[in-house]
């Protein structure tokens, strides 16, 4: 019990897929201009990767080790389209605005890379929890940048407009501020680990 | 013409894939550290792009929209970007050792590199209506590709010639390494915006 | 020129020039613009230029103690940053524009890069594309000249760009109003005579060489002759003149060798002239000195300079 609690912790902190293993960035920017936005990504990539693990766990022993890849690829795939069918039929808002990077969650790397270091090696209970550890660290780190982007680029929070008193940077909704913030906070992570440390 | 010039300076500069979508950014985080490696990635970028642009048209508009199957439009993409990866290292291998050695590396990180799977489906949504190619299309897109290919490279030229003064300055330990060079890509962005609205 | 030889490794011979006396030597060129901006629009202009450098001064201050370094806010190049951001904005920006355009440029764009000598953009620069995108409607209000209240203006490229004037005539100008500062614009950017005075001394202080301003001016007059049909027009407004003698020439963020400096100016004036004649904003000077700021790295490792003894 204890092993798999810290095999779900180590996703949200020590091995944070976006601030320490830097991977999966190209949805955390594009998508974190406003939180309902992050909230769907965050919550579509979760249930990929979650199922994408279960099912490559079980499957572990059957891939060939030559085209695993591809496997994999598929399995991940497929879970997507089932994302996107779903979207499309009960949030098309939702699927209008994140566009494109619903499809482009197929590749990921966060997904690819759990299943090629971790889903491929651990029994089907482990790997599950390592996907929802993964998974709630991503959505975690997607939420807090786009609240900073929201908040202080359009003066509103999940879509409610909040009392302010400051004049929002529009900067911090356009693309170049999505780099900065990730830039910083990843920055700002790092200081503080370093003095824990 | 206009629509080509527009087409052109869009995905090279003022709606960058790398800086404006993001979209290619681990194998630019990983490669842009010296300029050598940059070029040769660059150069597989827009081969493995115009490859599959081509490929993922002709069956586009010839297998999935004839037979309805949208839905597996994904799923489809992606093996088809695979499988021309793996086809185009097993021909480079066989007609230039030399070129292997040079591109062998990067291609197959290639596969998973979201700009080629990123442009290919926004191509069926840019250049497709009511199911249909519009006048163009495949000419289109073949140019999309091509120029998507080009601002890649360009930005990660740039990008690497940066890091490679970067790293002999002393950045605070904090900020070393990613953290400065999402500052640089920011900033370089900010710079980019100027050619907005060009006509 | 016994206590310039030193004994140690290279350099050995070490010249007169400190990184202070440059710095210096340019804030004085600086100084006529800038006393002809706060003659031409008012008090506004100094306290904009007051909170510019005063920003760019602490910011720098507090980063270097908290980071337990030497304290070279008296070097004069935060001073200088301040100064240019102050001089490239409209002089009737909120104070605390100005103010986070002078935190963005000195935090992000210099310390955040280990400081003086190692940052990749122009900080001052910078610091106004982030003001640009942040605030957008601070920076593209303009007044009008010799009025001292908020009575807004078009600039002349404004006016260009929007097709509410086609000539000199039709703003009712002069092309002595546009050299001498008769005009709306950015604070520091409206004097072109006080801007070339400033250029010739240090171009006569050995400061800056004549490759970059003019590769740069002069890529823009052919280009805009060629597509627009009035080069004086376009050396003579906007903030080209500013740009391509005090910001191009920027030690750090351009290139090493002669060759090199004239490949960045001409790239400079290319972009310029691409963003005044097609481009969606009316002027480029900004924009085209970042952009090629971020080539600098690049030109310098393909135009090396000639090892000394090797070849001719």
């Amino acid at each position: 019990m204890k092993k798999l609690w810290r095999e779900f912790i180590k996703g949200i902190w020590t091995e944070n897929p976006i601030f320490f293993i830097v991977l999966g960035l190209c949805p955390t920017l594009a998508v974190s201009t406003s939180v309902n936005n992050a909230v769907g990504m965050g919550v579509a990539v979760i249930f990929v990767l979650v199922c994408s693990n279960v099912i490559i766990s079980m499957m572990r022993n059957i891939i060939p080790d030559k085209i695993r890849i591809p496997c994999y690829i598929v399995v991940i795939a497929s879970f997507v389209g089932i994302v996107e069918m779903a979207m499309k039929a009960y949030a098309p808002a939702l699927d209008k605005a994140l566009g494109v990077y619903v499809p482009l969650i197929v590749v990921n790397c966060i997904i690819l890379g759990r299943a090629e270091a971790f889903a491929s090696k651990n029994p089907v209970i482990a790997s599950l929890i390592d996907g929802l550890g993964m998974g709630v660290g991503f959505f975690l780190a997607l939420f807090v940048i786009s609240a900073v982007r929201e908040v202080l680029g359009s003066g509103k929070f999940a879509g409610f407009a909040i009392p302010v008193t400051f004049e929002p940077a529009a900067i911090l909704v356009l693309a170049p501020g999505a780099l900065l913030v990730l830039g910083l906070l990843m920055g700002g992570i790092r200081w503080i680990k370093s003095l824990r440390s | 013409m206009d629509k080509v010039l527009a087409i052109l300076i869009a995905n090279i500069i003022t709606n960058n894939y790398i800086l404006f979508k993001f979209m290619g950014l681990c194998p630019f985080l990983g490669v842009s550290k010296q300029t050598k490696p940059a070029i040769s990635m660059g150069l597989a970028v827009i081969f493995v792009l115009l490859i599959s642009g081509i490929m993922t048209w002709i069956i586009y508009a010839y297998v999935i929209l004839p037979f309805h199957i949208e839905y597996m439009r994904t799923v489809v993409f992606i093996l088809i970007i695979a499988s021309s990866v793996q086809f185009i290292e097993m021909m480079i291998l066989k007609v230039s050792p030399v070129l292997y050695k040079a591109l062998g590396i990067y291609l197959p990180l290639i596969t998973t590199n979201c700009i080629v799977l990123g442009v290919t489906v926004i191509n069926t949504e840019d250049f497709f209506a009511a199911g249909k190619p519009i006048a163009w299309s495949f000419a289109y897109s073949v140019l999309q590709v091509f120029a998507a290919g080009l601002g890649f490279m360009l930005v990660l030229l740039l990008m690497s010639g940066i890091r490679e003064r970067l790293a002999l300055t002393d950045t605070p330990e904090s900020l070393d390494g990613l953290p400065i060079a999402f500052i640089v890509a920011s900033i370089m962005g900010l710079a980019f915006m100027g050619l907005l609205g060009i006509k | 020129m016994a206590d310039k030889y030193i004994v140690s490794s290279s350099p050995h011979f070490v010249g007169k020039e400190s990184i202070p006396s440059i710095m210096w030597t340019v804030n004085i060129a600086l100084l006529p613009a800038g006393i002809i901006g706060i003659a031409v629009f008012g008090k506004a202009g100094f306290w904009l230029v007051a909170a510019c450098i005063l920003t760019a001064m602490a910011t720098e201050y507090v980063i270097q103690k908290g980071r337990r370094q030497p304290i070279t806010v008296s070097d004069g190049s935060a001073f200088m940053t301040g100064l240019l951001l102050a001089f490239n904005l409209p002089a009737y920006c909120p104070l605390w524009v100005g103010a986070f355009g002078s935190f963005f440029a000195i935090a992000i764009c210099k310390q955040a890069f280990g400081g003086l000598g190692r940052n990749i953009f122009n900080p001052a620069l910078a610091g106004r594309a982030f003001l640009m995108a942040a605030w957008p409607k601070y920076l593209t209000v303009f007044n009008k000249p010799f009025v001292y209240d908020a009575v807004t203006q078009a600039t002349p490229l404004g006016l260009l760009k929007e097709g509410k004037a086609h000539s000199v005539v039709d703003m009712g100008l002069t092309y002595w109003d546009l050299f001498l500062g008769n005009k709306s614009g950015c604070l520091g950017e409206v004097c072109i005579f006080a801007l070339l005075l400033g250029g010739i001394y240090l171009l006569y202080k050995k400061i800056i060489t004549w490759h970059i301003p003019i590769s740069f001016i002069l890529t823009v007059a052919v280009f805009t002759q060629i597509f627009k049909g009035d080069y004086l027009f376009n050396i003579l407004s906007g903030g080209l003149v500013l740009g391509a003698v005090f910001m191009a020439t920027d030690y750090v963020t351009s290139p090493i060798t002669k060759i090199g400096q004239v490949i960045f100016g001409v790239l400079c004036g290319l972009l310029t002239s691409v963003i005044r004649i097609w481009g969606g904003y009316p002027e480029g000077v900004c924009y085209a000195i970042l952009i090629a700021n971020a080539t600098v790295p690049l030109i310098d490792r393909f135009v090396k300079p000639r090892r000394y003894g090797v070849g001719i």
